[in-house]
C-alpha cells in the first residue's frame, strides 16, 4: 500500500515533537477514527473520549511508529483498544440508552424516523462485537482480517460474527415489522 | 484535506450483505450526532484532541509503552514491594529494640553473683562473730 508523501511527512516532523504536523494528522484522520470508535462504543460521547485517547495514546508512542506503514491503520487499531478500554470501564449501557444513542435529534426529520427507530432499536440489541463488525465491515469497509487486529480476535473469528450478526439484524427487522 | 467518510470498501457487495438502503442506514444512525458535515465540530475536537497532546503527551513514560494489565501488574509489584520492606524494617527495628533492652534492662549476671557472693561474705561474717561471741562467754 503506498503511502502519501504529505502522510509520511507529516508523521516524521510529529514524531520529531512537531505538534503542527500531528494536528495536520488529526485533521486527516478523526473521521474515521471517530466511526471505528463509535461503532465499537455506540455512545457519541464514549467514541470523542475513545478518539482523544486514542491520539493521545497514538502521539506518545509516535516513536515506535514506522513511517513507512499507513498511520490511519495504525492509529485505528489504537483507537479501537482505547475505545474497548472505555467499553469495559463504563457500566453496561441499556438497549434504550443505544437505542436514543442511535436516534440521533440532529437527523433531518423528513427521513423515515419509523424505520430509524426501528433500526436502532434492532442494533441496541445485538450483543456488543456483533454491532461492531457489522458497522466496521459493512459501513466502513474494513476487512476481516483488519476487524480482527482491531477488536483483538482471529479474522475468521471476525468473519463468523459478521455472518451471525447479520443474520440476527434480519431477523429482528422481521420480527419488528410482523 | 480530510477524510469524506466515504470509503472505498464501505458498503461493499456480497452475498449477504444487508444491502444498500439498510447499510446506508446504519451509517446514517452512526455519524456524529451533528450535521455530519459541520467543520466547526471537526475543528472543535482537533482542538480538544491538541489540546490533550500538549497537555499529557509529554508526560508519556516508559511504562506508557506497556499493556494496561502489565502497568497494573507493575504497580501491585511495587506495593508489595514497599509492604515488604516497610515489614521488614519493622522487624528489624524490634529486633534492635529488644536486643538493646535486654542489655540496659537485665542486670549482668557477674553482678548478681558478685552481690550474691558480698552478702554470702557477710552472712559468714555475721555468723562467725556470733560463734566466737557464744565461745568466748
Amino acid at each position: 500500500m503506498r503511502i502519501p508523501d504529505e502522510e509520511r511527512a507529516l508523521a516524521e516532523k510529529a514524531r520529531a515533537g512537531d505538534h503542527i504536523a500531528f494536528a495536520g494528522l488529526v485533521r486527516l484522520h478523526q473521521r474515521r477514527a471517530y466511526l471505528v470508535a463509535r461503532a465499537i462504543v455506540t455512545v457519541h460521547e464514549d467514541a470523542e473520549d475513545a478518539v482523544q485517547d486514542g491520539f493521545v495514546r497514538a502521539y506518545q508512542a509516535l516513536e515506535r511508529f514506522d513511517t513507512t506503514q499507513a498511520f490511519g491503520a495504525w492509529l485505528n487499531r489504537i483507537v479501537a483498544n482505547a475505545a474497548l478500554d472505555i467499553a469495559r470501564r463504563r457500566k453496561v449501557r441499556t438497549t434504550e440508552e443505544l437505542s436514543d444513542a442511535l436516534m440521533s435529534p440532529f437527523r433531518d426529520p423528513a427521513e423515515d424516523s419509523e424505520l430509524r427507530a426501528r433500526l436502532a432499536a434492532a442494533l441496541a440489541q445485538l450483543p456488543e462485537r456483533a454491532r461492531s463488525v457489522i458497522v466496521l465491515h459493512d459501513v466502513e469497509g474494513f476487512t476481516h482480517v483488519e476487524i480482527g487486529e482491531m477488536l483483538g480476535i482471529p479474522g475468521g473469528t471476525a468473519r463468523s460474527d459478521l455472518h451471525h450478526a447479520r443474520q440476527k439484524l434480519r431477523g429482528l427487522l422481521k420480527d419488528m415489522r410482523g | 484535506m480530510t477524510d469524506d467518510l466515504k470509503f472505498p470498501g464501505a458498503g461493499r457487495a456480497d452475498s449477504e450483505s444487508l444491502g444498500q438502503p439498510l447499510t446506508g442506514l446504519v451509517r446514517d444512525a452512526y455519524l456524529p450526532a451533528l450535521p455530519a458535515e459541520s467543520d466547526a465540530y471537526w475543528a472543535g475536537l482537533e482542538q480538544r484532541i491538541m489540546a490533550r497532546v500538549r497537555a499529557e503527551g509529554a508526560e508519556a513514560g516508559w511504562w506508557s509503552v506497556l499493556a494496561p494489565w502489565a502497568q497494573a501488574g507493575l504497580v501491585a509489584a511495587t506495593a508489595i514491594f514497599a509492604l515488604t520492606s516497610f515489614i521488614n524494617q519493622r522487624l528489624s527495628e524490634s529486633e534492635s529494640q529488644y536486643a538493646y533492652e535486654s542489655v540496659v534492662q537485665t542486670p549482668p549476671p557477674d553482678a548478681d553473683a558478685s552481690e550474691s557472693l558480698f552478702l554470702a561474705s557477710d552472712k559468714t561474717a555475721g555468723r562467725d562473730a556470733t560463734v566466737e561471741y557464744v565461745l568466748s562467754h
